[in-house]
């Protein structure tokens, strides 16, 4: 295996970043079984090979204690690429239910696109199977809720694919919030820009939904729940709670290309106590990129920079205000007249990094696969990371509702874990 | 080329004109303290840019010494001022 990472040092840097404190199903790091030990080998399957199952595939490859038995793609590309990227060494598939019968496996990683995940996954939980599964969970509230439950009556981990979660940076920032150094929060603004049609090249037309199946609702819901899914679990980890309504607008203004599905979209949510998340997405202008904004009375956040901002920073030392003030009465002219008015242009003040990235520590992408086999080996039911990974899915499951509806969408209770 | 000579008794002037500088600045890192109400420590904390101002005020004390320098000589010059004996 290539990078191996010795136990040791995997639990000392996890304890050192004290994520255990944050969320309770990090805590099984701390008692991990010896990543490296042979007889803790975890035998997983993957089901999907495109790109999202790739980056999973290479990074499950770096996992001493994960191995990967099988793969499965029915899309021959993917499955002739995820042959040659396990050597030849897992059994390959092109029908997920052949693979299921396969009585070595301890679990599936389910990478396919949207709408295949929640039969798979069925499946796989009732095969007596644990499942990783790709955020989001599903395309609708009904198949969502028809995961956890087969998750639960089998008594079988489901766990959702939010690498934040795991973010060392993302925990730093959730400690910050929980111990008051954004003083009362009351809005968060999140947005993920691009600047792309968010196709990929079809060999032949009659490939085209099979290969772009994010830009068509019989598969997706496109911008919520490919990329917004990941805010959204964001937000609701920073208010601690699900939305309780959502009300939003989405259009196909830029990429008028024969694609069902929204490349422009605004939504707000509303939460239980007042609280607000103002969320945006587009594909036809990267300059603002991506961020999770964070906004309390005392300072700011900028989630995925790693940005603090004091609301009220210091003041400088007396005797600079003092030589500021002097300059300012020599060189500064007297207005006789003009505006009135100053606009009110964002803070100057400059940001603290609050968190350093370690080195040696894997990625978040990585670390998760090492809290699923982690669960697995205690046969224990991560019902944290379900939680987060349902209540994003409904968050973009009803945001994507409410901008078809053109109406204010109240998200009921029991669609809320 | 003439050897600059700094006798003993300018020296002091100058310690003395700079020490001047020092407390006057020292005497506004006070008054801001006290009129833009912050912290007492301060006194300390800001020496170093206490210790700058100064060395700023005596340069400045320096250019107009020297510009009256250069006004008197062309005042005895042109007849202007009388030239002490």
């Amino acid at each position: 295996m290539s990078n191996p990472i010795s136990r040791r040092k995997f639990i000392g840097n996890i304890s050192a970043l004290g994520l255990a404190s944050t969320l309770p199903f990090m805590s099984t790091f701390s008692f991990a079984s010896d990543l490296s030990s042979p007889s803790n080998i975890v035998n997983v399957g993957i089901i999907g090979v495109g790109s999202r199952g790739k980056v999973l595939l290479l990074n499950i490859q770096k996992i001493q204690g994960i191995k990967i038995i099988a793969v499965c793609d029915n899309y021959d590309t993917n499955y002739k690429r995820a042959i040659s990227l396990t050597r030849n060494t897992a059994k390959a598939y092109t029908d997920h239910r052949k693979l299921l019968e396969n009585k070595d496996l301890d679990a599936v990683i389910i990478a396919t696109p949207l709408h295949e995940h929640a039969h798979i996954t069925i499946d796989a939980l009732n095969s007596g199977l644990h499942v990783f599964c790709e955020k989001s969970m599903a395309k609708t509230a009904e198949d969502c809720n028809a995961m956890v439950s087969a998750a639960l009556r089998n008594n079988k981990i489901l766990q959702i694919g939010h690498q934040r979660l795991f973010d060392p940076m993302y925990h730093k920032a959730i400690e910050m919030i929980q111990n008051k150094q954004l003083g009362s929060l009351t809005q968060i603004r999140a947005f993920w820009h691009r600047n792309r049609d968010w196709r990929k090249p079809v060999p032949s037309p009659e490939l085209e939904r099979k290969i772009n199946w994010r830009l068509y609702e019989e598969y997706s819901l496109g911008l919520m729940t490919e990329l917004a899914s990941h805010h959204l679990q964001v937000a609701n980890w920073v208010y601690g709670a699900a939305p309780i309504s959502v009300a939003g607008f989405g259009s196909i203004n830029y990429w008028k290309d024969g694609r069902e599905l929204f490349d422009n979209v605004n939504l707000v949510y509303k939460y239980p106590n007042g609280n607000h998340l103002v969320y945006d997405s587009l594909i036809s202008n990267k300059h603002y990129g991506m961020e999770v904004q964070v906004m309390g009375d005392k300072g700011t956040l900028e989630m995925e920079k790693g940005n603090y901002f004091l609301e009220h920073p210091p003041a400088a030392p007396g005797i600079l205000q003092l030589v500021n003030d002097i300059e300012k009465g020599i060189f500064e002219t007297v207005p006789i007249g003009g505006a009135s008015w100053v606009p009110e242009t964002a803070n100057k003040v400059k940001p603290t990094k609050y968190h350093q990235t370690q080195k040696g520590l894997p990625e978040p992408t990585e670390l998760q696969f090492h809290s699923f086999a982690n669960h697995i080996r205690e046969n224990k039911i991560d019902e944290e990371n379900l939680k987060h990974g349902y209540n994003s899915s409904i968050c973009a499951i009803m945001g994507h509702k409410a901008m078809l509806e053109n109406k204010v969408i109240e998200i009921p209770d029991n669609l809320r874990m | 080329m003439k050897d600059i000579v700094l006798k003993g008794k300018n020296l002091k002037r100058e310690l003395i004109i700079y020490l001047f500088c020092f407390v006057i600045t020292t005497g506004m890192n006070i008054y801001s303290i006290v009129s833009y109400d912050t912290k007492w420590p301060e006194l300390w904390l800001s020496l170093p840019i206490v210790f700058l101002l100064s060395i700023v005020i005596y340069a400045l004390s320096g250019l107009f010494r020297f510009i009256y320098f250069l006004l008197k000589k062309a005042g005895v010059h042109l007849n202007i001022l009388p030239l002490k004996k």
